[in-house]
């Protein structure tokens, strides 16, 4: 059975999901799509950044994230933001499947609309995946 | 009240996150993930970035449990945990192909705890495959560490009284370092 990473039709949807993201946040520096143990699926654009240590730490960081939430008992964790003094990155789940958006922004966005982008594109990748894997 | 903070390493399908749990007094704190390498190691889950659990040795000596996720794409998560760590407990599982050089190797990831004597080796699965030998890890590390004294043991991270004598033997040690 080929993982989801590395399944074209996943592959396919995820590119489009990010350029779709880069036109709605012009801002966007890069962003990826990795499964929930770091596994990259997609990124954008191509640059010279180590692609798959940003992955293996958004694996981590969403781990982290949702081990507070459980500890916490608050709920799901809905996503997570880091803001920097250049930039601010902001992850979430991709609804209904084992992966997660990382993208970095710099600071010409706002925090609000970064998250509504990311949101809008991880929501019609989830559903899209969905439709095309089953 | 004394406090230790102990790193438990070692690849992945070792048995660091059942160690752990065995070893905690508290409800441990895990971040397991859906296992994409279901090819390399065949488990379910996988740690991405720590597992966290506590005991409390005696009337007051309280340990810290830091598990670090087995792969080396996690090997960040390494450098961050192993700043705080005062000793190290590296799981190795025997059934893997080349165990020997897999536990010197992820011994070098974590050089001053084993170079200032702060480190131990637990072979898991011994019961899978018999050798490599204990002796076989002490003398690869002895050669790769000559000077540094790294306890091997036998374990199976499911048992409470194995998993206490490692982390006994470590704490001895730390005692040690810390007395000179």
């Amino acid at each position: 059975m080929t993982s989801i990473h590395q399944d074209p039709r996943a592959i396919e949807l995820g590119a489009f999901a990010l350029t779709e993201l880069r036109e709605l946040a012009p801002s966007l520096v890069f962003a990826t799509i990795v499964t929930d143990d770091g596994f990259e699926l997609v990124h954008a654009p191509n640059n010279s950044f180590e692609v798959g240590r940003f992955g293996s730490m958004s694996s981590s960081v969403q781990a982290l994230s949702e081990a507070v939430t459980r500890e916490l008992r608050i709920g799901d964790s809905s996503y997570v933001v880091i803001a920097a003094e250049k930039g601010h990155v902001l992850q979430l789940r991709v609804p209904g499947h084992p992966l997660i958006l990382a993208a970095l922004f710099d600071t010409a966005e706002t925090l609000g609309k970064a998250l509504a982008s990311s949101r809008r594109s991880a929501e019609r990748f989830g559903a899209q995946l969905s439709s095309t894997l089953n | 009240m004394a406090e230790h903070v102990i790193l438990f390493a070692g690849p992945m399908g070792a048995g660091k996150t059942t160690a752990i749990q065995t070893l905690s007094d508290i409800a441990t704190v895990t971040t397991e993930a859906a296992n994409t390498e279901r090819h390399v190691v065949d488990k379910a889950t996988t740690t991405v970035a720590l597992d966290y659990g506590e005991i409390t040795l005696g009337d007051d000596e309280k340990v810290r449990l830091y598990g670090v996720p087995g792969q080396k794409r996690f090997d960040f998560m390494w450098t961050i945990l192993k700043e705080r760590a005062k000793g190290l407990v590296l799981l190795v599982n025997n059934d893997s192909p080349d165990a020997v050089a897999v536990a010197v190797d992820y011994l070098s990831n974590f050089g001053e705890l084993v170079e200032s004597g702060c480190a131990v080796v637990g072979v898991s699965r011994r019961d899978i495959a018999r050798y490599p030998s204990t002796d076989d890890y002490a003398d690869a590390i002895a050669a790769a560490h000559p000077g540094a004294m790294v306890p091997v043991f036998t374990v199976d991270p499911r048992d409470s009284a194995q998993m206490i004598t490692v982390l006994l033997s470590l704490i001895a040690n730390l005692k040690e370092d810390v007395s000179l």
